[in-house]
């Protein structure tokens, strides 16, 4: 029998309070910074109990890879909806799996669609959430911080800033290939800063050059050089022949130069809406623009939609992947076509009833266009801002006015513990079209006293005309010129 | 110190010819052995699930030897009697329970290595990895050990009061929990909306109860590119957790066994 048990029961209380502090002190500490796997993210709050314990048993990788395989089957059955609590599993259990972020952004905010093939916008913003948390998640690789910027600059085309912002640190990390640079320069452009878009240029047509010479047998390297050198060509003839060159003088040569931006074009928008059935409204009209890469954005929203701008969504609004968009609001966007200078176009909504619930009681219709997402034979004439370009009464130049935006740099392992400096993007302002038109919840769903009577809105100045659209015009454009 | 060794490489012996053990380690092999052919999960991520997914598999099937081996050893030397032999002579009881912890540990030990040596000998043959990564690898499973050597200590530990089956299920729960410690704690502490009591509950808990999760450090060597502060400090630290941790246990241990009627 031991006879001193005191001893025995000093040294244990000692020991638990020697392991606690050590546990406290530095262990725990040091195994969130070196070995969680998580780095930003807040399991609790994305997964059930069961989830959660499934993945702290360490098969984390091995059934975030049998989930992927299994949402790849339901890819091929068209069954979206299940795919979606497949990507948040797999990203939670296995967070560094970079391909399941890119493919689950691009399918939440891609495919998603109405009958008519309208994507559900709604959704972009959780796409963007799963970016960001694929960014925080794996700092050191470019991957998905192009990916981030890529949805902004594909598929949401607003906020210009946004885009430069991904691109830039993309660009940040070492791993970036050569051939996706190019994005960050075509970025700056869409938001008006041309001069750090041909420095970016020619930054990297120096840098491709040095590859082209030093290679023997890589092809890529060489036409990658080539690349460049033909946008820098491009972009360069363009400064000039829009007249940006000239602007920049502040001389008056703009003005008087003869450049392809003056004198500023009337686009002549002119609108009716008509409800032909609830939920289905015709847009017919005038756009005096070529019929070719010309869309107006049109967008139908409550007018009290949560976090809406002005003719878009607050899509950098949301930090978690939510996928069950509100069931009780409506954010329709579409684009009108223009075809021998008038467009005649259909929304049909009737048949997603769960994606246009129409709860609301008054609608706003925003009509936008913005040269800056315009192609570039448009911009030869619009240029970048807009400065070829006037609507006589929808011409906007406050809504998309020039803007700054301060960003934290996302911080990678080879900036150490030191804090980055923020960082400012400089947005020039863009001359816009923009108006706007009312419905009611009784004339988009023709209730009450609208029942037999069709609903129609249209914008001042607004006349029917008899000329048949569908016969073709011919319209004589051999330049852009504005003589 | 003679008669600890003694006891302690004698309990190896019997570890070694325990068929349940071997069939234990058996089934970890063969477990081993189909995981190359899940790489096929991941096209990009193959290195990653087929490291992670063997890791998984050897911390399970050491964890199991380690609570098999355990819960057993106490009891069965009194249901055999075979106990009475030893104490008859001039070993403390405490050197007793010493050396059987030993053994147990040793035999974890060679069991884990032959896994370890089968697992690295396996990810040469299908990925090819360079001699470096072989050895980055074959560190992991260091930590696994140092794990069950203090899965066997809490298993010794209830094995000096509670039945074998019981003590099964008990150990087998400790574990478990102490694998999500701090994950939980990790995620309740990043979390806002974590009410102070709960995270103060959580602390203690998590800083009391033995913390299998300490030993998770997998992280950078399946997922490349991961920058580590103070990695060696960092396992030398949990060296000595797991020493003061055993220690606790083992101190409890001889407490109650000294006072237990055999």
């Amino acid at each position: 029998m031991l006879k001193d048990l005191k001893a025995l029961y000093i040294g244990i209380v000692v020991l638990v309070c020697a392991q606690f502090g050590l546990q406290m002190g530095f262990i725990f500490p040091t195994w969130q910074k070196n070995y969680s796997v998580t780095a930003g993210g807040n399991i609790s709050a994305q997964l059930s109990p069961d989830q959660i314990l499934l993945q702290l048993f360490g098969f984390r990788e091995f059934l975030a890879g049998i989930l992927w395989v299994r949402a790849d089957g339901f890819f091929d059955e068209g069954n979206y909806d299940a795919i979606l609590p497949i990507i948040k599993l797999c990203t939670t259990l296995d967070p560094k799996q970079i391909d399941i972020y890119a493919t689950g952004m691009w399918h939440i905010g891609y495919n998603f669609t109405d009958e008519q093939q309208r994507s559900d916008r709604r959704y972009i913003a959780s796409a963007l959430a799963l970016g960001k948390q694929g960014s925080r998640e794996n700092p050191e690789t470019y991957e998905l911080f192009f990916e981030t910027g890529w949805m902004w600059y594909h598929k949401i085309q607003d906020d210009a800033w946004q885009p430069v912002k991904w691109f830039q640190e993309a660009h940040r990390r070492k791993d970036i290939l050569q051939a996706r640079k190019n994005l960050l320069s075509h970025a700056y452009m869409r938001n008006g800063q041309i001069p750090e878009a041909m420095q970016e240029y020619f930054k990297l047509f120096d840098e491709a050059n040095i590859s082209a010479k030093s290679a023997t047998k890589d092809y890529s390297s060489i036409q990658i050089r080539d690349t460049l050198e033909n946008n820098v060509d491009t972009e360069l003839v363009r400064m000039v022949q829009r007249g940006w060159v000239a602007e920049q003088r502040h001389d008056g040569s703009f003005e008087t130069g003869g450049y392809d931006a003056v004198p500023p074009f009337d686009t002549g928008f002119s609108c009716r809406v008509v409800v032909t059935a609830p939920r289905v409204i015709h847009f017919e009209g005038t756009w005096n623009v070529l019929p070719v890469g010309t869309r107006i954005r049109i967008v139908m929203r409550d007018m009290d939609y949560p976090g809406a701008k002005i003719a878009e969504l607050d899509w950098d609004g949301s930090t978690i992947v939510n996928f069950e968009p509100g069931v009780d609001q409506t954010y329709m966007q579409d684009d009108l076509y223009v075809k021998n200078r008038r467009f005649n176009h259909d929304v049909d909504m009737s048949k997603d009833p769960t994606m246009y619930p129409c709860v609301s009681k008054n609608y706003l219709l925003e009509f936008y266009y913005s040269p800056r997402i315009a192609p570039p034979h448009i911009q030869d004439k619009f240029s970048w801002n807009g400065e070829g370009m006037k609507d006589k009464n929808f011409s906007n130049e406050e809504i998309r006015g020039p803007k700054e935006f301060v960003y934290d740099p996302f911080p990678m392992a080879s900036d150490g513990d030191k804090k980055l400096a923020p960082i400012t993007i400089k947005s020039p302002g863009q001359r816009v079209f923009y108006t706007t038109l009312t419905l009611t919840r009784d004339q988009l769903l023709k209730l009450g006293e609208w029942t037999n009577r069709t609903p129609t809105v249209s914008t001042s100045n607004y006349k029917q005309t008899e000329t048949n659209s569908d016969t073709e015009e011919i319209i004589k454009v051999p330049t852009l010129r504005g003589k | 110190m003679n008669v600890i060794w003694n006891i302690a490489s004698t309990t190896v012996g019997e570890a070694i010819r325990r068929r349940v053990l071997l069939v234990i380690l058996l089934i970890g092999v063969l477990l081993l052995s189909i995981i190359p052919a899940l790489g096929i999960l991941s096209a990009r991520s193959e290195t990653s699930i087929t490291i992670g997914t063997m890791y998984a598999v050897l911390r399970g099937t050491s964890a199991l030897i380690a609570i098999v081996l355990t819960i057993y050893m106490l009891p069965n030397e009194i249901e055999r009697r075979t106990i009475y032999t030893i104490l008859s002579k001039p070993v403390q009881r405490w050197q007793f329970l010493v050396g059987k912890y030993l053994g147990a540990v040793l035999a974890l030990l060679l069991m884990i290595t032959m896994m370890t040596i089968f697992m690295v000998l396996l990810f040469w043959v299908f990925q090819h990895p360079t001699a470096e990564k072989m050895a980055e690898i074959a560190t992991q499973p260091f930590m696994y050990w140092m794990e069950m050597s203090l899965l066997a200590a809490v298993g010794m530990f209830f094995s000096t009061f509670i039945a074998p089956l019981v003590n099964f299920f008990l150990t087998i729960g400790m574990w478990l929990v102490g694998t999500v410690l701090n994950p939980l704690y990790d995620t309740l502490s990043k979390n806002g909306n974590t009410q102070p009591l709960m995270k103060g509950i959580a602390t203690i808990v998590t800083n009391i109860l033995p913390n299998f999760a300490n030993y998770d450090t997998k992280n950078p060597i399946i997922n490349p590119g991961q920058v580590i502060v103070n990695g060696a400090l960092y396992k030398w630290t949990t060296v000595g957790y797991t020493a003061m941790y055993v220690g606790i246990l083992l101190l409890l241990s001889i407490v109650v066994f000294d006072r237990r009627e055999v």
